[in-house]
C-alpha cells in the first residue's frame, strides 16, 4: 500500500488558487524528488501536507497509510509520522534546542503509549544522533536555530528527523544554501535515514543534491500542478536543458503550453 | 463622600480609637494617615495616576483591618460566601456589612469566589497544620516573618540564622521598643500627603517588618517576609515595611504575598528603603494571592550615592493587583534596575507603575517590564523616568513588553520621560504583541500539542525576567508559581 496518496489536490492561499490539481504517489522506501520553477506552489504543497493554517483546500483528497491526513491537526499528523524539514527554519528565542526536541519526541511517545525518555536517556540519544548531520554540542544547547547560520539550521532540520524518526519525510530546500562540504554531510545524514519504511519527498532546484541522494522518481511542477514525472534522468535532462525545455520560461513561475495564464 | 470612603474613615477612626494607648507620634501617624485620606478621598479613573485601574472592587469589597476582620469572620463554612455592605445609607457606628450566601452574592453582582480563585492549591486553609503547609511552600530557606491575615504569626516564624549587623524585627515590636528611630524614618519615604493608599495604610499601622543593617554588614541569605490572606474573613491587612541599608551594607529581602482561601482580601502594602552610600539591596516582590483578592504596594527607595537596588516584581494574582515602584536618586553613581513580570488571565486587571527620580547626575537605571495577558484580563504599564536638570550624565532604559493570548485580553503601555538635562543617555521602548503563529506551526509540526507549544512559547517570553534572577531558592520559588499561571494543557480542557 502506498504510503502517501495525493489526489487531485487543489488549494489556495490568501483567496489565491495556488495548487491546481497535483496528483503524486510514495511508497515505502522510495525517495521522490519535485523539482521547478520559483512559485510554482512546491512548498505550498509541503505545508498543506504538514497542517500549516491559511491553506485552504478546496479539492481532492491526500491519504497517509490509507488514512485521510487533511482533517488531522500537525501535531497529528507529526505523531502518526509525518515530518516537515522546513525550507527557512524558525527561530525561537528562549526555548531550548534540546528541550524543545525532547518535549516533541516525548509528546510523540506519550500518544503512540511509550515510555518518555528521561534527561539523560535522551541526551544519549541526541548526541548519538548529532553525529549523522556533525551538529557540534554546543548548537543543541542553544535556542532552537537562533543566531544559527543557514547551513547550521539545515543541518538541525535533519538531525530532528534523526531523532523523530519519521515515517515520511519532506524536504523543502534542505540543499539550499549549503557549500559542498555542508551537502555532502546533510546528503549522508539524510541516506542515512532511508529505510524500506520510509518514504522521502525531496524538494529541490539542484540536480546536485541527487548526485548524493538517488531518487526514485523526479516530478516536475508548474503553476501548481506536476506536469511531467519520470526516473532520475529527467533532473539530469532538466539540469541539461533548463525549464524551457519543458515550455517554460527558465526560473520563472510561467504556464506550462496550454495552461491558463497565472492571475 | 463615596460610601467606601465613608467606610475605610469610618473602621480607620475606629481603629484609632480602640488604640488609645500608643505613643504619641505613632497615634499621630495615624490621624494625619486618616485626614490625608479624607483629603484625597479614595482614587478614581480621573486621578492621572489611577487612569487605567478602577478601584470598584475595593469600594465593593467594604474590607475590615485584622481585629475587626476577625471579629466579623465571613461564614463558618469558610471562603464560599460574600462580603456586602448593607447599604448606602448606613450610620457612621451601625452594622460593617451584612453577610449573604454565595449564590446570592453572585446574583447581587459582587465579587463572587470563582471555582479557581484560590492560587495556592490547599485545602481547608484555616487550621494551623494547613498554613505550615503553605509556609512549607512558600518559604525560603532563611530568616523569615510570616504575616497571616496582616498580623504577625510568631508559631510561623522564624529568626534563626540572622547574620551578625542585621535587625530583623517585627514592626509591632519595634513600634513599643523603636520609637525614636522610628519616628524620624516612618513616613519619610512613602508620604502619606502623595497617596491615598499610603495614608490608608498609615491610619491602619499596627503590623510588619523593620529590616536594619549596620554599615559593612553583607548578608547572604535572602529575608523573607511572608504575607498570606486566608480568605475566610474581608481583612484589610496594611503591613508597613522599613528597610535601613547602613553604609556599604548588602542584603536579599523577599516579600512573598499569597491567597491560601478563595475569599475576597485586600491587601495595602507599604515598603520603605533607604539605602546609604554605597548599600546594595536585591527586593523581590511575589505576589500570589488569590484571584478575588485586591493587592496594592508601594516600594518606595531613595538610593544614597553608589547605592545599587534591584527590584524584581512578580505580579501573578489578585483580582486587582497594583504594583507601584518608586526609586529617588539622592546621591551621585546610584544604579536601579526595576524588572517586572505580571501573568494575568479570567479577568484579572494588573497595574504597574513606577517611577524613577534621577535627581543628581551620573545614575544608572535599567528597567524591563513584561506582560502575559489570557482570557480577558489586562495589564498595564505606567512608567516614569524624571531627569531633572542637574542631572547630567544620566544613562537610562526602560522596555516595556506585552504578549496578550487571547482576543479579549489587553495591554496599556505608557512610558512617561521628563527630561530636563540635556547631557543625558535615555531610552525607552514598549510593545504589544500575540505569539508568533510561525514558530507555533513549527512546534507542532514536530509533534507537540498546540496547549503545551503555547506554553512553551509563552513560557520564552516570560523567562527574560525570571532569569534576571540569580539562580538559587528566590529563583526556583519564582518558577514554580508561574508554572502555576501559564496557559497549560489542564486548564484549556477546563475551559473548552
Ligand atoms: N501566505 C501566502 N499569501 C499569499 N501568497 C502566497 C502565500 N504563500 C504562498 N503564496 C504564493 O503561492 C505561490 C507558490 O509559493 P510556494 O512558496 O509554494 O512556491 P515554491 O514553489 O516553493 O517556490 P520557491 O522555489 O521559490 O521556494 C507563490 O506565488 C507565492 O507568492
Ligand atoms: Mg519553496
Amino acid at each position: 500500500m502506498a504510503l502517501l496518496t495525493v489526489r487531485n489536490l487543489h488549494a489556495r492561499v490568501a483567496g489565491k488558487d495556488i495548487l491546481k490539481g497535483i496528483d503524486l504517489e510514495v511508497r515505502p522506501g522510495e525517495v521522490h524528488a519535485i523539482m521547478g520553477p520559483n512559485g510554482s506552489g512546491k512548498s505550498t504543497l509541503a505545508s498543506v501536507l504538514a497542517g500549516r493554517d491559511g491553506y485552504e483546500v478546496t479539492q481532492g483528497e491526500v491519504l497517509f497509510d490509507g488514512k485521510p491526513l487533511l482533517g488531522l491537526s500537525p501535531e497529528e499528523r507529526a505523531t502518526s509520522g509525518v515530518f516537515l524539514a522546513f525550507q527557512y527554519p524558525v527561530e525561537i528565542p528562549g526555548v531550548g534546542n534540546l528541550h524543545f526536541l525532547r518535549t516533541a519526541l516525548n509528546a510523540q511517545r506519550r500518544v503512540r503509549g511509550l515510555e518518555e525518555l528521561d534527561a539523560m536517556d535522551f541526551l544519549q540519544l541526541a548526541k548519538e544522533k548529532s553525529k549523522l548531520v556533525q551538529l557540534d554540542a554546543a548548537f543543541m544547547n542553544r535556542s532552537v536555530n537562533e543566531g544559527f547560520s543557514g547551513g547550521e539550521k539545515k543541518r538541525n532540520e535533519i538531525f530532528q528527523m534523526a531523532v523523530l524518526e519519521p515515517r515520511l519525510a519532506i524536504l523543502d530546500e534542505t540543499d539550499s544554501g549549503l557549500d559542498i562540504d555542508a551537502l555532502r554531510t546533510v546528503a549522508g545524514g539524510v541516506n542515512a535515514l532511508r529505510s524500506p519504511e520510509r518514504g522521502m519527498v525531496l524538494i529541490t532546484h539542484y540536480q546536485r543534491l541527487l548526485d548524493y541522494i538517488v531518487p526514485d522518481k523526479v516530478h516536475v511542477m508548474a503553476a501548481g500542478r506536476i506536469i511531467r514525472s519520470g526516473g532520475r534522468e529527467l533532473a539530469l535532462e532538466l539540469e541539461e536543458k533548463g525549464y524551457s525545455w519543458l515550455g517554460l520560461q527558465d526560473g520563472k513561475t510561467a504556464a506550462p503550453k496550454g495552461g491558463e495564464a497565472r492571475r | 463622600m463615596t460610601p467606601a470612603l465613608a467606610h475605610y474613615l469610618d473602621v480607620a477612626s475606629r481603629f484609632h480609637a480602640a488604640d488609645a494607648s500608643a505613643p504619641a507620634w505613632l497615634r499621630r501617624v495615624r490621624s494625619e494617615g486618616l485626614a490625608h485620606l479624607e483629603r484625597q478621598g479614595l482614587p478614581t479613573n480621573r486621578d492621572e495616576a489611577w487612569k487605567y485601574t478602577r478601584l470598584a472592587p475595593l469600594a465593593e469589597g467594604m474590607f475590615l483591618p485584622p481585629g475587626e476582620a476577625r471579629a466579623a469572620g465571613r461564614s463558618a463554612a469558610g471562603a464560599e460566601g460574600t462580603f456586602i455592605p448593607a447599604g448606602a445609607g448606613r450610620s457612621a457606628t451601625g452594622a460593617e456589612g451584612t453577610f449573604i450566601p454565595a449564590e446570592a452574592g453572585r446574583g447581587a453582582g459582587r465579587l463572587a469566589t470563582p471555582a479557581e480563585g484560590t492560587f495556592i492549591p490547599v485545602g481547608d486553609a484555616r487550621g494551623t497544620g494547613a498554613l505550615s503547609a503553605v509556609v512549607e511552600r512558600l518559604g525560603l530557606p532563611g530568616p523569615r516573618l510570616v504575616f497571616v491575615d496582616g498580623r504577625l504569626a510568631p508559631e510561623l516564624s522564624s529568626v534563626a540564622g540572622l547574620p551578625r549587623g542585621l535587625t530583623l524585627k517585627p514592626l509591632r515590636d519595634a513600634l513599643r521598643e523603636d520609637g525614636d528611630l522610628l519616628e524620624s524614618v516612618l513616613g519619610q519615604r512613602a508620604l502619606a500627603g502623595d497617596s491615598a493608599l499610603t495614608a490608608l495604610n498609615a491610619a491602619l499601622l499596627e503590623d510588619g517588618a523593620l529590616l536594619r543593617l549596620a554599615p559593612g554588614t553583607v548578608s547572604e541569605v535572602p529575608v523573607q517576609l511572608l504575607f498570606l490572606t486566608r480568605g475566610d474573613s474581608p481583612v484589610l491587612a496594611s503591613p508597613r515595611i522599613l528597610v535601613l541599608a547602613g553604609e556599604s551594607s548588602e542584603a536579599t529581602l523577599v516579600e512573598t504575598y499569597a491567597g491560601v482561601g478563595a475569599g475576597a482580601t485586600f491587601t495595602n502594602a507599604v515598603t520603605e528603603v533607604t539605602l546609604e552610600d554605597n548599600a546594595s539591596l536585591h527586593h523581590y516582590k511575589l505576589q500570589a494571592e488569590s484571584d478575588t483578592a485586591v493587592h496594592v504596594s508601594g516600594l518606595h527607595v531613595r538610593q544614597g550615592r553608589d547605592s545599587r537596588f534591584a527590584s524584581h516584581a512578580f505580579s501573578f494574582g489578585g483580582a486587582l493587583s497594583r504594583n507601584e515602584v518608586h526609586s529617588a536618586f539622592a546621591g551621585e553613581g546610584g544604579d536601579a534596575t526595576l524588572n517586572g513580570l505580571y501573568v494575568g488571565r479570567g479577568t484579572q486587571h494588573l497595574d504597574n507603575r513606577t517611577a524613577l527620580d534621577h535627581a543628581v547626575p551620573r545614575c544608572t537605571s535599567r528597567e524591563l517590564y513584561k506582560g502575559v495577558l489570557d482570557d480577558q484580563s489586562r495589564g498595564t504599564f505606567h512608567g516614569l523616568i524624571r531627569v531633572r536638570q542637574d542631572a547630567q550624565r544620566t544613562d537610562s532604559r526602560q522596555q516595556n513588553r506585552n504578549l496578550l493570548l487571547s482576543e479579549s485580553a489587553q495591554a496599556d503601555a505608557r512610558p512617561q520621560l521628563e527630561i530636563l538635562a540635556d547631557d543625558v543617555k535615555c531610552a525607552h521602548g514598549a510593545a504589544v504583541g500575540r505569539l508568533d503563529a510561525v514558530a507555533l506551526f513549527y512546534l507542532r509540526s514536530r509533534g507537540i500539542p498546540r496547549a503545551e507549544a503555547e506554553r512553551l512559547l509563552t513560557y520564552a517570553f516570560a523567562r527574560e525576567v525570571v532569569d534576571a534572577v540569580p539562580a538559587g531558592p528566590v529563583r526556583d520559588s519564582v518558577e514554580g508559581l508561574l508554572a502555576l499561571k501559564l496557559p497549560g494543557a489542564a486548564r484549556r480542557e477546563v475551559r473548552a
